[in-house]
């Protein structure tokens, strides 16, 4: 690659060049994994929370079998409008990454025997059932810790597995959108209550576009998972996990919790300003939205002398009259006045060249709003490979996002495959494992418990 | 009781023994962090290592920590800014500036002793100073060495400032947030800060059992928007298959249906009901059997008109209905529903305390705090034990303790100025107003 690609706009190159050479994507497959040797098996059901834990833990090395139903996991059908490719949906094809699919049916007695012989060699479980659900067929924690004492057994769901509300409320499944409801960020996302150009029927709770209740769960049970493991090598001792996923949204709401408990203030929807720290904003522009900012008062001068507006730095001087409620709108209408004249990549342009000038006053950070469509086709994505494309056997031609993990020096995160249909592991695995197959496994077939 | 006889959340409940947590065992206990990091990322992810048991030491520029500034209306409380003590607990403070020579020297004491160094300066700030990788692991070939920062150590866009906003706007994730009639919106928190954070943890404790197995340090390079790009489920694949854009729907689910937030008569309701018997639970409960009839099909249910005809329905139905009857109307008929939690419903809950996933302790220097816990609950729970610190208020505990300095010699340090202390004239650096001078501090 051409050194230009790999410095960019660096402050110190030989540091990005030895960056790249460390971690340089072309030689991931031939590393090591960080987690080779982990034998997972992911139970979730109808879940990304699940999906994307293992996902993670497969991306790092570890061997995971996702088991699925007869008439495999539902969250194969969580896709767009519907849209499938032979038996699964978009969503499912990006989290089955790495993954060996099989199935397994927990409702029979045959298929339970098959899961406590595989538990038996395991080192991590992901369930994503209602409590108690698991236990009633006997193969909750308390039965298979006996078989394996070195078990991890994560179960993640909306209420958790014990609380007053896990009793209330455990025949609930979970979703995301509940998960997002129960995590506190949602009442503080959205149109700004206090902006009096803001229609009423927009004034309400907002949840994140994307799936970030699961997907945040997801990173909370692998996060889990994974000190599980490490304190397992000093201790051989296995346990519970119990993943809330609200509780994976709250636990990161900012100061809310703290700041209600200082002052016994809430805060309230800001839209896309910000009472802690403003400007820092969106605003409109040539081609769309770009992010603008200039909070402190040093960086505000910055962004008041790249506008030319002394004026706007002499009407509001200090932090705190930036932070109110009322001046915030006036502030965000005086900046749209400049930044409408020119296009994300020109704002870009003008900040980054007076960020290079020996006077300046302070720091200015923008950024484009990119439609996902533009994303894809932002030139530094495809050098580092954040997106990949996988020419699959069964799905056909994909694009799924790659690891994040891939740039660790010496055991780079990967994606090996996008996915596998419905049982297409079950000869290799239940052979692999227990010795099944043939005729055993026929009749297992036979019998539903595949 | 024997615990097989108990019930289940109870058997559980005994077993995560919350009410006891320093009864438990800290499960990353004897991991020492290095902290070079300010604002909310870097630290966010220091400190869900550090409520597992990891001790980390931070060091402070001698302007301070930008959240030591940045609080909501500007508001702060004993001189403690809420921004600060949000993703600082259990550490140790010094003030020290790598950019100083000797301190520098100081610091690879440091890394001799420690597992783990994490920075979110400007990529190539640690190698303009030296302690960079190549050579940290000279020093200490075991050492885990994390960098991150908006854009990745290289690459064109390597260098960039990048804020929380720049990950939720340059990835897609700010376009997708939002009404489907309205303008994009960013998230109510700053949500890639923490969620980058969380990846940065994981990438460490993977370095660490890794290391484990083999005693082989690395390094390892974050990048804050390809966090926000991975987490946007099946937005990539979608554009791919169907050339266009994914565009904004508001609290509809696309991809679930239905699933969505409806208004009642006192408050938000979020219901959703995928799986063909939960759809039938919820057309029994809004005694609509005519919908499931039609719609029991999860994908039929998906196709744009079938969904907005359904959630038009549920809406009618909600309407007249109170936030409290659904959600018991989603237990009984096994569909889920729940009001939208506000910090008051977190802060009184008792679930949450009785769970250890919110906790009140007593800050010598402060008093009595309430924080969040990060997740998961496990058997090695995570705890607090204090908040956020004075700048450079552990410099004379961690001298003597870890590296072996006389107190003479850590007071010379600070007359060269190579480590300093809160300035008196910026309040937000200080101990609270009525300090007596011992409070909170561990040695002397």
């Amino acid at each position: 690659m051409d050194d230009e690609k790999i410095v960019g706009m660096a402050i110190n190159k030989d540091y990005a060049k030895f960056v790249y050479k460390i971690t340089n994507p072309e030689d991931a497959p031939s590393k090591p994994e960080a987690l080779e040797g982990t034998l997972v098996l992911d139970l979730s059901y109808g879940n990304y929370a699940g999906l994307f834990a293992s996902s993670i833990l497969a991306e790092l090395g570890a061997e995971v079998i996702k088991i699925e139903p007869p008439e495999g996991d539902i969250a194969r059908k969580m896709t767009p409008y519907g849209i499938m490719i032979n038996d699964a949906g978009l969503a499912y094809l990006t989290e089955g990454r790495n993954k060996f699919h099989i199935t397994l049916n927990i409702e029979t007695e045959e298929g339970r025997e098959l899961l406590r012989k595989l538990v038996k060699k395991a080192d991590v479980l992901i369930e994503t059932f209602k409590p108690g659900y698991m236990d009633s067929l006997g193969v909750g924690y308390r039965q298979l810790k006996e078989i394996n004492p070195r078990l991890i057994y994560c179960a993640i769901y909306t209420y958790g597995h014990f609380g007053e509300d896990a009793e209330k409320y455990g025949n609930q499944p979970d979703y995301d959108v509940v998960d997002q409801a129960r995590g506190l960020i949602m009442s503080v996302t959205g149109e700004p209550e206090l902006d009096p150009d803001i229609p009423k029927e927009y004034k309400r709770p907002m949840k994140h576009g994307n799936w970030h209740g699961w997907y945040m769960a997801g990173g909370w049970a692998a996060f889990g998972v994974l000190i599980a493991l490490f304190y397992r090598t000093k201790t051989g001792r296995g346990q519970f996990i119990d993943c809330s996923p609200p509780e994976g949204l709250f636990a990161v709401s900012n100061y809310l919790i703290q700041y209600y408990h200082m002052s016994g203030n809430k805060m309230v929807r800001a839209g896309n300003f910000d009472y802690a720290v403003f400007p820092y904003t969106y605003c409109k522009c040539k081609d769309g939205y770009a992010f603008m900012s200039g909070f402190t008062d040093w960086n505000w001068a910055a962004l008041c002398e790249i506008m030319n507006r002394p004026d706007l730095q002499e009407q509001f001087p200090t932090t705190k009259d930036r932070l109110t409620p009322e001046n915030q709108p006036i502030i965000q209408k005086e900046i749209e006045k400049f930044t409408t004249k020119y296009t994300a990549a020109e704002l870009l342009k003008i900040i980054t060249e007076y960020s290079k000038r020996p006077d300046k006053k302070g720091t200015v950070v923008t950024g484009r709003l990119n439609p996902p469509k533009d994303t894809l086709e932002v030139e530094h994505f495809k050098v580092k490979k954040m997106f990949i494309k996988v020419n699959d056997p069964y799905y056909g031609e994909l694009l799924i996002p790659n690891s994040l993990f891939r740039f660790m020096s010496a055991t780079p995160g990967r994606v090996k495959w996008a996915c596998r249909p419905i049982g297409a592991d079950n000869e290799y695995i239940y052979g692999k494992y227990l010795g099944i197959g043939g005729k055993e496994l026929e009749e297992l077939k036979e019998k539903n418990a595949i | 009781m024997e615990m097989d006889e108990l019930q289940y959340t109870e058997f559980i409940k005994k077993l995560m023994n919350p009410e006891n947590l320093f009864d438990e065992p800290e499960p990353l206990k004897g991991v020492r962090i290095l902290d070079v990091t300010s604002v909310v990322l870097a630290p966010s992810a220091i400190d869900y290592l550090g409520e597992f048991g990891a001790e980390i030491i931070k060091f402070e520029p001698r302007r301070g920590d930008q959240m030591r500034y940045v609080t909501p209306y500007a508001y702060f409380w004993k001189n403690l800014s809420p921004g600060l003590q949000e993703q600082h607990h259990n550490r140790y403070w010094v003030g020290m500036h790598l950019g100083h020579p000797k301190a520098k020297e100081l610091f690879y004491k440091f890394v001799k002793k420690s597992d783990v160094v994490v920075d979110n300066l400007t990529p190539g700030r640690m190698a303009e100073w030296g302690v960079s990788y190549d050579k940290l692991r000279e020093i200490n070939p075991r050492i885990i060495q994390l960098h991150v920062s908006g854009f990745g150590s290289w690459g064109p866009y390597t260098g960039r400032t990048s804020y929380d906003a720049i990950a939720q706007s340059e990835s897609g994730f700010a376009y997708i947030t939002g009404f489907e009639d309205r303008g994009p919106l960013k998230s109510g928190v700053w949500i890639a800060d923490w969620t980058t954070g969380l990846m940065c943890a994981i990438a460490i404790l993977a370095a660490l059992n890794y290391r484990e197995r083999t005693g082989e340090g690395q390094f390892i390079d974050i990048s804050q928007v390809e966090t926000m790009i991975r987490v946007l489920d099946w937005t990539w694949l979608y554009i791919f298959k169907t050339g266009k854009n994914r565009e904004r729907a508001g609290n509809r689910d696309l991809a679930i249906c239905p699933s969505d937030l409806f208004e009642c008569l006192d408050g938000w309701i979020a219901i959703a009901a995928f799986k063909e018997e939960e759809f039938y639970g919820l057309c029994k409960a809004m005694d609509r059997m005519d919908l499931y009839e039609k719609f029991a099909d999860p994908l039929e249910r998906l196709k744009d008109e079938n969904a907005r005809y359904i959630l038009n329905e549920i809406a009618k139905w909600a309407k007249n209905m109170h936030v409290g009857k659904i959600e018991e109307l989603g237990n009984k008929y096994g569909f889920a529903a729940s009001r939208v939690l506000e910090v008051d419903d977190i802060y009184y809950s008792k679930h949450f305390r009785e769970r250890g996933a919110i906790q009140e302790y007593y800050d010598p220097l402060y008093g009595y705090l309430v924080d969040p816990v990060y997740p998961p609950r496990m058997e090695t729970p995570s705890r607090i034990k204090w908040g956020a610190r004075p700048l450079g208020f552990d410099n004379e505990y961690v001298f003597t303790k870890i590296l072996g300095l006389s107190l003479d010699e850590v007071k010379e340090l600070e007359e060269e100025g190579v480590i300093y202390k809160w300035n008196p004239e910026v309040p937000s650096q200080c101990p609270p107003p009525d300090w007596d001078g011992k409070r909170g501090l561990k040695f002397p």
